[in-house]
């Protein structure tokens, strides 16, 4: 049996209805393919419980957050992004899991908010490596901690570096400043309250966890980053690795890929022309050398069975990426 | 905000791409763009450049709001497919690069510039429309914008179109000051729309000069001023054709002429699933391509920074000297001019029977009855660099002035029909295809700016440049060598060589450096 929706939104959808009705016949025009009852079972199931928070916390805005949610799940479902068997089901996690946490936020700015959680899960779940899940935690846990729209917006930013969006790691730096000191702390994962000494870390070494803080740093496997495609990687053929600034480009049969990696995650961009074309040889530091599955750094030995045989080195100024004709991985050592 | 569904979806993708010139970064700001639309900010800085903003009000109205399969303002990126059909071998053009629609684009760059456009065609092709939304683009209410039309009628007052003095001011005043004026609420708008201005009676188009021309109404000695506007006209045909003549004043402050060409029977399907929706595109402009007067400001500011490089004025130079000379109107050279023909009322035909020796086929000057004024280059210039803006390029290209040449000179460069160009093979469709006839004469005359090699042969340019760079310190003899410079080019000019429109400029420009050093020497010889 279907629970009653909410008075508020039950209120929004019978007062509006020949204006809710028209917008729908009208976005079904445009597109055909948006289904009754899938914009019906996501009012049902995610519009209304927000719209139940929202009236709880700021009940004077639940029509303007109902009418905003109307509207976005025209726009969603009629993309095939959510409602029963949409292609972003994450989204919906979103609305329900983020959303109702933040509901003095979503009131003041319901198109604002929902349309960056929507957008920014779209594009969590659509970056080989990012973990959308972990950004919902971290937002729901975080979210009633912020006093306005832009803080939670800015907290999304931070929020979704430290979900493995290492490509965003400059730009999430300088958003942190401009968060309150504990949330920036909480954002990522920090285990001291020292925020001026956890950004200087955090900026001077990629692979400093603020959550480990205590954790040695040196020479290490950091990251393992891609895989074969058949298991849902990227990759058609093992991969070769050369730097390209403080990234790395790996090139994989036809294919080549930028990749970004920090402590918080390693994510793959397609290359662009440009890039492909840079021709940049990998110049790999002195003092270091592989042979079978060692590599030895400065004097120091590190033995790496995983990789059945080291095919290739590629260093910037913190990392080293090892490539090899047995894995379609490539491998991340952090030079400290 | 606005109804979130296709209708409304603008490109959030750059409209007109262009190779990024700086290494890849990533922007966290990233992070919220997807599959909706962000919401439009309160600052200037939170939306998209203006330049694209203008590109997605661009392709907002050619793919959703109006039903325009037509892309005549075509241009190329590389060779374009080329065909020819039929028996009088018409050729299809598939350009190699993104190509407008004129009816859509001009408009636009009309309201970029705040400038007047006229709409004309046959009735029921969408050009109230078309005018409607560019009201709603200026952040009117579509009910707005709809009263505040002036639909042209024959009985038409001066009060209609201005405004009415209050009647109690009329009995109770003692001088005309204290007659308070109830002034149309359109004349303050940013837009203003007059519908079938060639219905308007003479006298009311006389009232409506005023406004167009000098932004102020005037009604018993008080004076309203009008806010820089975007004027759009219609007129279902644009030849004086309406109830009255428009008077030609009114004509010339006109800045370009758009044709609203006839509807494709293929899109039937997309006209009936409007009528099935009841659905009016300029109800639903998505507020993203809205601009404020702000706005509107800054893009015109932008546009009027574009540069137009040296050797595209020139060629516009070159091309703009072809048409004003006329030889035998005159005996003195400054009024060898058609206007100086026009203005004697002598027939036009007893003049152009005099022309001897030139060869009429080749002088590109003969296909006209008259020259360019300087507001049509001033309003030619204004919109080869908004189209350059609305392009994304930094500076003009030789392209934007031959694409937005035709629309400007419309109904400004007449050609003479009787011209030997007009009766040559091939030629016969120019008389009625005034677009396409501009275009070519504007590429006949750069392929003679070629064929005299002036960028790299121009001593005129030369001289002129030598002068601009002023005469402070300047010695005698050097102006005497200078004017010795003059007067031998001239010379060598009058050996037999034919005169055409440009010499007889270049021959102008040389007359008036000789000027200036005469003048120059005479001074320096009393220091």
């Amino acid at each position: 049996m279907t629970a009653a929706l909410a008075p508020a939104f039950a209120g929004f959808l019978r007062n509006a209805r020949d204006e809710l009705n028209a917008r729908f016949a009208e976005a079904r025009r445009l597109r055909p393919d948006l289904d009754a009852d899938a914009f019906a079972a996501f009012l049902r199931d995610t519009v209304d419980p927000l719209v139940r928070a929202v009236d709880a916390a700021a009940p004077a805005y639940s029509v303007d957050v109902a009418r905003a949610g109307y509207e976005l799940g025209l726009e969603l479902v009629g993309q095939g992004l959510c409602g029963p068997g949409g292609r972003e089901p994450l989204i919906e996690q979103g609305w329900r899991e983020v959303a109702p946490p933040a509901a003095v936020l979503v009131a003041a700015a319901p198109e604002r908010i929902l349309g960056a959680i929507s957008n920014a899960l779209h594009q969590l779940a659509a970056t080989p490596g990012a973990r959308p899940a972990e950004w919902i935690a971290a937002m729901r846990t975080l979210a009633p901690r912020c006093a306005d729209p832009d803080t939670f917006l800015t907290l999304g930013q931070v929020a979704a570096w430290r979900a493995g969006m290492a490509h965003f790691r400059a730009g999430a730096l300088a958003a942190a400043d401009r968060l309150p000191q504990d949330l920036a702390l909480a954002a990522v994962r920090a285990a001291g309250n020292d925020w001026p000494e956890t950004r200087r870390r955090l900026a001077a070494d990629p692979w400093f966890d603020p959550s480990t803080p205590e954790r040695a740093g040196g020479r290490r496997v950091a990251a393992r980053a891609g895989a074969f495609r058949g298991f849902g990687g990227l990759f058609v053929e093992p991969p070769v690795a050369v730097a390209a600034g403080e990234h790395f480009l790996v090139h994989s049969g036809e294919e080549c890929w930028l990749l970004t990696a920090d402590a918080f995650g390693a994510t793959f961009h397609r290359a662009t022309a440009e890039e492909r074309a840079d021709p940049r040889p990998s110049s790999v530091p002195p003092g270091v050398t592989a042979k079978g599955t060692t590599l030895m750094v400065d004097g120091a030995r590190m033995e790496l069975p995983e990789l059945g045989e080291i095919g290739g080195v590629a260093a910037n100024g913190t990392t080293l990426a090892l490539t090899s004709p047995f894995t379609h991985a490539v491998v991340l050592v952090a030079l400290g | 905000m606005g109804l979130l569904d296709a209708l409304q979806r603008v490109s959030q993708s750059p409209t007109n791409p262009h190779a990024p010139a700086a290494p890849r970064t990533f922007d966290v700001a990233d992070l919220y763009r997807g599959p909706l639309a962000a919401p439009a900010e309160g600052g200037a800085a939170a939306g998209p450049p203006l330049d694209e903003k203008l590109r997605q009000a661009y392709f907002w109205i050619v793919n959703t709001a109006i039903i325009s399969p037509h892309y005549d303002v075509e241009l190329n990126d590389g060779p374009p497919q080329s065909f020819t059909l039929g028996d009088s071998k018409s050729r299809l053009t598939l350009p190699s690069a993104q190509s407008y629609s004129s009816f859509v684009l001009l408009p636009l760059l009309t309201f970029a510039t705040r400038r007047k456009c006229l709409f004309v065609g046959g009735p029921g092709r969408g050009k109230t429309a078309s005018a409607l939304l560019m009201g709603v683009l200026a952040g009117y209410p579509v009910r707005e914008v709809r009263r505040a039309m002036q639909h042209g009628h024959p009985q038409m007052t001066v009060a209609d179109l201005l405004g009415n003095p209050l009647p109690a001011d009329l009995v109770a005043a003692q001088s005309i000051e204290d007659i308070r004026i109830a002034w149309r609420n359109w004349l303050g708008m940013r837009v203003k729309i007059i519908d079938e201005y060639n219905r308007i009676p003479t006298r009311t188009q006389s009232a409506l000069l005023t406004v167009m021309g000098d932004n102020y109404a005037e009604i018993l000695n008080h004076v309203y001023e009008c806010p820089e506007a975007a004027w759009y006209l219609t007129a279902n045909d644009e030849t004086g054709g309406g109830t009255y003549p428009v008077i030609e004043a009114l004509r010339d402050r006109i800045d370009v002429i758009v044709q609203a060409l006839s509807f494709n029977p293929r899109f039937l399907a997309d006209l009936l699933a409007r009528i099935e929706a009841n659905l009016r595109p300029e109800e639903v402009v998505p507020r993203q391509i809205i601009f404020t007067e702000a706005e509107v400001d800054r893009v015109q500011e932008e546009i009027r920074a574009v540069p137009i490089p040296g050797d595209v004025g020139r060629r516009l130079e070159f091309f703009a000297s072809q048409f004003e000379f006329c030889e035998v109107a005159a005996e003195q050279w400054e009024y060898k001019t058609k206007d100086t023909a026009r203005l004697s009322g002598v027939e036009w035909n007893t003049v152009t029977a005099l022309e001897t020796g030139r060869d009429r086929l080749k002088d590109l000057g003969c296909q006209s009855r008259n020259g360019l004024s300087v507001r049509v280059l001033m309003t030619l210039l204004i919109y080869a660099k908004a189209l350059a803006y609305f392009r994304g390029n930094r500076v003009v290209e030789l392209e934007d002035v031959r694409q937005v040449l035709p629309f400007v000179l419309h109904d400004k460069l007449l050609p003479d029909l009787d011209a030997p160009f007009f009766a040559a093979p091939g030629n016969a469709m120019f008389r009625t295809d005034r677009v396409g006839w501009l275009r070519r004469v504007f590429d006949l005359s750069c392929a003679d700016y070629e064929r005299l090699n002036l960028d790299r042969e121009d001593p005129v340019a030369q001289l002129t440049a030598e002068f601009r760079r002023g005469l402070g310190g300047v010695t005698e003899a050097q102006t005497r060598a200078r004017l010795v410079a003059v007067e031998r080019l001239v010379t060598e000019w009058s050996k037999g060589r034919k005169l055409y429109g440009h010499l007889y400029d270049d021959l102008l420009v040389l007359k008036y450096l000789h000027q200036r050093y005469t003048n120059y020497l005479r001074w320096l010889k009393t220091q």
